[in-house]
């Protein structure tokens, strides 16, 4: 089947043939002469071949831009239901991320109002991934801080289990050519837009066909007589002239304008022929990005969507339209709100606005927003990661044009605070210690535990502007943040290791064919002699975790990590086992997640499903799992890590979260103090931080002094759950004594509970330490490290951060 | 399979008559607040003992009843979501990986039946029925994956559990 474009030039082509025709039985019957005849058949040939040409073009020019529909991303949607942790605020801005307004009487769709208890509120149709969804109009209360009641107001007050919010739209995916879009259909574009746009521009636009003959009569004249080249364009041929961006300004093109204009009208209506020019018209430049059409422009100037623009700032925006160069409202401020005040005198002339409107919007500054956001998305990192996950199912092609429906993980509210907590604590930590301010960049992942979601990604301090995304493109060592995959080989020998068994701390030196001989050292320079392995793992000892990775097996150790989900096999040498190899905190995030899901390795998911522009449900991206990791050695695993938040080189956090959250973490820095990570989880959260610096320079920064304490800051705004894990059935739980290592009675406040593989606990039974006994032996090797008590702990880590 | 889902939805509906809401997204679908019995669907036994509810969440129930209909109406990769979505609320409801197990497993996904299955167990904590309702998954699904040997040995374990 002939392609549309194609089949109506033919009919042009046609009526163009026959109009021709005629002209040549006129011309034929006038000039009879041969030459004359011969010379204005080639004239009439040429002229129509370019009509043609002129025709073709500037179809596919817009059918090109016309039907190119973005792919559209959402955040996950929030599922409310009685028992959920939610203040009323939290809600309300959960309401206005999707543009719901307050009003007194909440009936009509995206509308509500805050009551006594709650909110009243109406949602919208909405159409999800399985269904549609019909607008509802609810109740909400809330009590200490969560859900007590959702009701159905137009049912009788029937108790609803559950609602799904309307996602918020986080991005697009957008054409190519460093064009962003945030393409708008001409019903999404405020009337004032329209009106004010008609008023300035083209007056005569719904009833012109394309070219405004007086118009262009006048610059024509004043060409002619040498005045100067002039405008006079209509809002077709501005259209036509866009899409062939030149500054050149020459009759021939002018002339080619007025061809293109009027073949435009004769094939499409007014309506769309506006629609495309709000989305395609230019409106500044931001480095080698141009900005084109009225929602990106909204985006770039204002850093809001179109349809949340006051007057004032829908008339600065029209009045840019004459010339973004020149009207350029933060290099031009005062040239630009001149301008603005003309176009808004003229819409008060032709009552598109009353006066009362006029003089209030007159009055105010131009509100432009400082520095532009690279996008229209405020999420440019996860958008990245949605982007790159979408690539690997999907032609790039079809993301940018068919309109596809992307639901994505995105908790907007985890994003917010891991955003704060870097930002805040980069800035602090800068501050406290005098080094030159934002020469410190970071990352975060935050994930469930339990699903593998992506529920924040922020790949730099500046969180809202894209770039170098070092969450998923920053490749680092991690140093001690491979640790616990060598503990948790040890622990798989249920025969040899518990979490009591001594370890050598000593000396040591590893001779490898294919690399320098190998000494690692303690972040203290010191050795310990015989140390308990957890409280290796908890005070992260070099020494003694390079010799227990050595006797396991390299090999073994470095194939685990590829059965945990990082991809690239680390270098086989000894070194990798104290993390000398880089990964991305997202793949850091990967590694964690399983050690926080009990030894289940679930792959990290950005994306839920797709729906096609028409609703249809295109894909899903199901929760899969797989066991890697046999639950008992990785719950010992997790008590370790545990061990390192409550008594080893995170105990700092106990600034930050209560010590019944239990939460299981490790600090990570690399030499010269280049790199400071922490991975840690809780009950429903696993998140992963890096601090350093993009020269790779040194930052002074230990994990414990940088990545943890954003870590800590995260997590006391989030909230999580305590970790919990749930307990193997060949697990028990037994009451040990620090000094000894040997069981003791129930009843022993000295004691420490720790998991042992049924048949490893210790069977000998000690006597009840005493407080005293236990704080002389405290730091002393070879038995076991007691919790400092609360005053120790607090200068201990404090220590360590000022160290 | 098929008609004891069917069986199965119309005494939730029956159940659901008692007066309870339904989804917020599909009303209509109702389910009673305490549970009901598991469907006796692949690699699950049908029990003459009432089971314990799969949840005192309303929202959980009301999710859980909603896959359990789309299962029934062979909407299996809806059920999925559903269970998810449930799975959301509460991670830690080793019935709920139960379930998730059973729908992989009518899709024929014997590899993550049996994955999720296990992850029912290690979340089942001393509940020995539904640690035998998740080996008999097992079971069933190293059947179908053409290991006999194994499947027989996880139904035996099953059947050790339900002593």
């Amino acid at each position: 089947m002939a392609h549309p474009v194609w089949q109506k030039t033919w009919s042009v082509t046609r009526r163009f043939g026959s109009a021709l025709h005629s002209a040549w039985v006129w011309f034929r019957a006038r000039y009879r002469g041969k030459p004359v005849r011969m010379t204005v058949l080639l004239l009439l040939l040429a002229l129509s071949g370019y009509l043609l040409y002129l025709d073709i073009t500037i179809r596919e020019a817009f059918e090109g831009r016309k039907f190119a529909l973005p792919a559209r991303v959402y955040a996950r949607a929030l599922e409310v239901y009685p028992g959920l942790k939610l203040t009323p605020d939290e809600f309300v801005a959960d309401l206005q991320a999707v543009s719901y307004h307050e009003s007194p009487e909440p009936n009509e769709p995206a509308t509500y109002k805050r009551t006594l208890k709650g909110v009243e509120f109406a949602t919208r149709e909405f159409v999800f991934w399985d269904g549609r969804q019909a607008p509802q109009r609810l109740r909400i209360e809330f009590d200490d801080a969560k859900v007590t009641l959702l009701q159905d107001r137009a049912a009788g007050d029937r108790d609803v289990p559950l609602l799904r919010l309307e996602p918020p739209v986080i991005g697009g995916i957008y054409p190519g050519h460093n064009e962003d879009r945030a393409l708008l259909r001409l019903n999404q574009v405020p009337k004032t837009l329209i009106d004010a746009l008609i008023a300035i521009e083209d007056r005569q636009y719904y009833t012109h066909w394309g070219i405004d003959p007086r118009g262009i009569a006048r610059a024509l004249f004043k060409t002619v007589t040498g005045q100067r080249i002039e405008g006079g364009s209509t809002l077709t041929q501005q259209l036509v002239k866009n899409f062939f961006l030149t500054s050149k300004r020459t009759l021939t093109r002018k002339a080619t304008e007025v061809l293109m204009a009027l073949l435009l009208e004769m094939h499409y209506g007014k309506d769309e022929i506006l629609e495309t020019y709000f989305n395609e018209i230019y409106l500044g430049q931001d480095a080698n990005r141009a900005i084109h059409g009225f929602g990106l422009a909204s985006h770039f100037y204002f850093d809001r969507p179109l349809d949340r623009l006051e007057l004032h700032e829908l008339a600065t925006l029209v009045g840019m339209v004459k010339g973004p160069g020149v009207y350029d409202p933060r290099k031009k401020p005062e040239r630009t709100l001149h301008r603005r005040n003309i176009v808004l005198q003229e819409m008060a002339r032709l009552n598109f606005i009353t006066q009362a409107q006029f003089v209030e919007a007159r009055q105010k500054p131009l509100g432009v927003v400082h520095r532009a956001p690279t996008g229209t998305s405020p999420y440019p990192a996860f958008l990245q990661l949605v982007h790159r996950q979408l690539r690997r199912d999907y032609h790039e092609d079809d993301l940018r044009s068919e309109g596809l429906r992307i639901f994505t993980t995105l908790d907007p509210r985890t994003q917010r605070h891991a955003e704060q907590a870097l930002t805040a604590r980069l800035a602090q930590i800068e501050k406290a210690r005098k080094t030159p301010a934002k020469t410190l960049e970071g990352a975060v992942v935050v994930t469930s535990t339990q699903h593998g979601e992506v529920l924040a990604l922020v790949g730099g301090r500046e969180a809202r502007f894209a770039g170098y995304n070092r969450a998923i493109d920053a490749q680092r060592p991690i140093g001690s943040l491979a640790k616990p995959i060598v503990f948790l080989t040890a622990l798989e020998d249920k025969d040899r290791y518990t979490l009591l068994t001594p370890l050598n701390d000593g000396p040591l030196v590893w001779r490898e064919r294919g690399a320098a001989d190998w000494e690692p050292k303690n972040y203290d320079r010191q050795f310990h002699g015989q140390v308990p392995l957890r409280i290796v793992l908890a005070n992260s000892y070099n020494v003694s975790t390079a010799r227990l990775g050595i006797d396991l097996g390299v090999d073994r150790i470095l194939d685990k990590l590829v059965r945990f989900g990082i991809e690239r096999r680390p270098p086989p040498y000894a070194s990798s086992l104290l993390g000398a190899f880089e990964l991305s905190p997202l793949e850091v995030a990967q590694l964690y997640q399983t050690f926080a899901d009990g030894g289940f390795r679930t792959p990290l998911r950005a994306i839920r499903e797709i729906v096609t522009a028409e609703g249809k449900p295109l894909q899903r991206y199901p929760l899969n799992v797989e066991p890697v990791a046999a639950p008992a050695p990785v719950y010992l695993l997790t008590a370790a890590l545990q061990g390192v938040v409550r008594e080893g080189t995170g105990q700092g956090l106990s600034y930050w979260l209560p010590a019944e959250l239990r939460a299981a973490g490790k600090t990570g820095t690399t030499d010269g103090l280049r790199d400071s990570w922490f991975a840690g989880y809780t009950g429903d959260r696993v998140a992963v931080v890096w601090i350093g610096r993009d020269d790779n320079q040194p930052t002074g920064l230990t994990g414990a002094s940088g990545a943890m304490t954003v870590w800590g800051e995260l997590m006391k705004s989030l909230k999580p759950e305590p970790l919990k894990p749930a307990l193997p059935e060949n697990v028990e739980l037994v009451r040990i004594d620090p000094l000894t290592g040997l069981r003791t009675a129930e009843d022993c406040e000295t004691a420490v509970e720790l998991p042992f593989i049924k048949g490893t606990a210790p069977t000998e039974k000690a006597s009840c330490a005493s407080p005293s006994a236990l704080k002389q032996k405290a730091g002393g090797a070879p038995a076991d490290k007691p919790a400092p008590a609360p005053g120790d702990k607090k200068k201990s880590w404090l220590r360590r951060v000022l160290e | 399979m098929i008609k004891s889902w069917r069986l199965f939805s119309i005494i939730l509906l029956l159940a659901g008559l008692a007066g309870c809401a339904g989804v917020a997204t599909r009303p209509g679908t109702v389910i009673g607040p305490d549970g009901a019995p598991l469907p006796a669907g692949d690699g699950a036994s049908a029990d003459s003992v009432p089971l314990p509810a799969v949840s005192d969440n309303r929202a959980v129930i009301a999710l859980v009843g909603r896959a359990r209909l789309d299962a029934g109406a062979g909407q299996r990769e809806a059920a999925g979501a559903s269970l998810e979505r449930a799975l959301r609320i509460e991670p830690r409801n080793a019935w709920l990986w139960h379930e998730l197990a059973q729908v992989r497993h009518a899709q024929g996904q014997y590899a993550q039946a049996i994955s999720l299955a296990r992850k029912s167990i290690s979340f089942a904590g001393g509940d020995k029925r539904l640690q035998a309702f998740n080996w008999r998954v097992i079971g069933n699904a190293r059947a179908a994956q053409g290991d006999p040997v194994g499947a027989e040995e996880a139904l035996k374990r099953a059947a050790e559990l339900d002593k």
